[in-house]
């Protein structure tokens, strides 16, 4: 887990294409004090990857145009720096299939959309030290 | 002088028919940029509706706003878009929230005006606010609704009425479900998968035990996509039933191969025989979710079944058993004693293969 100053805000890393969906995720988490780096497709997500500091945190949508979030996972913790940011993957589908796959390939933790916004805040609490 | 008379006149006429077919050009061309310049303005002023909004109804999640911007008269159908979009994106108490704002802003009067004498566009968005809005005095003009004849207004005021009191309104559209064969089985789906299990265990499990046969499978199907555990002890007995409907026991065997009960596995084994081909292939597919080592042998005779479908599913079956590694399924593949079962086995093989090879590779490689 990245250790921040406590003057700077945690940043977490999101991948999601639904534009209400992310706009929904960005401003609830902009206002729970974390910085929001947002991806809107797989390349994008892969291109952020490669290019950022590993995040506080990464929030990744299953379902996501050209690379999809199970494809991203492995990527993700090949990465020796982003090997221990913990990875929440965001389904609309509660397929057990998806999620045993993503459990397996190293994600932490999955929420199911339609999200509650108060458990979303919750959990992502239990990887996070408390924003400022 | 006559010649020169209609030569003129010829002229004439050409120079009119001239004038006017550019004058309609013109018009044309006038009336292209009049709804473009129209479109345009439509646009940007339903984006700065949304800019103003989409803050506002994510803030409302957390805490209630202290003052709301008065809703203009044209933009009541994009607010309850917006509206309606975020309340499918949200369960829990947030949804409360969002309610209320609905009823600061007096929509809720506008919805009801909707219901009463919109468009039906108007209607079916009034229908899906009411249902979020669990509006219990909309009760009665819902369950009108649900008998109507288009398919899109009756569905939607199904799923209203699910969403007002799933307990009272389930008992009242099993026969619908049952008997409206224009209604969408995946909005079917999604209005069950939001009630509670037991609640339509119990409606459509009851249904099917009492229905003719192509209804009663019709509503198994259901319960298998749904995956309702609590219904296998409703469904059960039907299989003792002689004679036995073909279409209700395929629909057993697929509600079993869902749910995955192991009490249900001799059952399952017991129909990989049977004289009709799409009873075997319901009865490997099961066999696949839910069986174990010893089944192997099972769905090995079943690849050289006379129907190509079962053969199909039977291998499919077997790249899905727990005990079937990838090692054992490629020295299954060579060891067969006929090419038509190493055929049907091989693009089990093959996806297994690559399976393993894209969980390990580099998503750039790829």
């Amino acid at each position: 887990m990245n250790t921040t100053p406590a003057t700077e805000k945690p940043t977490l890393f999101m991948a999601e294409d639904e534009e209400d969906t992310a706009s929904l995720l960005r401003f609830l988490l902009e206002r729970s004090g974390y910085q929001v780096l947002h991806a809107t497709d797989g390349h994008q997500a892969q291109h952020m990857i490669d290019t950022i500091a590993p995040p506080s945190l990464v929030l990744l949508d299953i379902m996501l145009p050209h690379f999809s979030g199970l494809q991203l996972l492995p990527y993700i913790r090949k990465k020796p720096e982003w090997h221990h940011v913990p990875i929440i993957m965001l389904t609309a589908d509660s397929s057990e299939h998806d999620m045993q796959q993503a459990l397996a390939a190293g994600a932490n933790d999955y929420m199911i959309k339609p999200f509650n916004p108060r458990e979303l805040t919750a959990r992502l609490s239990r990887f996070l030290k408390p924003a400022a | 002088m006559s010649a020169t008379t209609l030569s003129n006149s010829l002229i004439e006429i050409g120079w009119l028919a001239t004038i006017t077919i550019h004058a309609l050009i013109l018009i044309l061309l006038g009336w292209t940029l009049a709804v473009r310049g129209l479109r345009i303005a439509t646009d940007r002023r339903r984006q700065a509706m949304v800019t103003i909004w989409r803050p506002i109804l994510a803030e409302s999640l957390i805490e209630a706003p202290i003052s709301l911007p008065a809703i203009h008269p044209r933009d009541h159908v994009l607010f309850l878009y917006l509206w309606n979009h975020l309340q499918e994106s949200i369960k829990g108490e947030s949804s409360e929230e969002l309610c209320k704002i609905i009823r600061r802003t007096k929509m809720d009067e506008v919805v009801h005006h909707f219901l009463a004498s919109g468009t039906m566009r108007q209607q079916l968005l009034a229908i899906v606010t009411l249902g979020h809005l669990k509006e219990e005095p909309a009760w009665q003009r819902l369950l009108a609704l649900i008998h109507a004849e288009n398919a899109f207004l009756s569905i939607e005021a199904a799923r209203a009425l699910v969403r007002i009191d799933a307990t009272r309104a389930i008992p009242i559209l099993v026969p619908l479900i049952s008997h409206r064969a224009d209604w969408s089985p995946l909005k079917v789906l999604s209005l069950l998968q939001g009630t509670g299990d037991e609640l339509v265990a119990h409606a459509l499990g009851e249904a099917a035990l009492n229905a003719p046969p192509l209804i009663a499978a019709r509503l198994l199907r259901f319960l298998a996509s749904i995956r309702s555990h609590r219904a296998l002890p409703l469904i059960r007995p039907i299989l003792t039933r002689d004679p036995l409907h073909e279409d209700v026991l395929a629909s057993c065997l697929s509600l079993f191969g869902q749910c995955t009960d192991p009490r249900d596995l001799p059952a399952v084994r017991q129909y990989l025989t049977h004289p009709t081909w799409f009873i075997r292939v319901q009865a490997a597919t099961a066999l696949g979710k839910m069986g174990i080592e010893g089944d192997e042998a099972r769905l090995i005779g079943l690849l050289e079944d006379s129907h190509w479908w079962v053969r199909y599913r039977a291998a499919e079956a077997l790249s899905l058993l727990p005990s079937m590694t990838d090692d054992k399924l490629s020295i299954l593949v060579q060891t067969l004693p006929t090419t038509e079962a190493r055929k049907v086995l091989t693009p089990f093989v093959a996806k297994r293969i690559q399976e393993a090879l894209a969980s390990t590779a580099n998503v750039s490689a790829a």
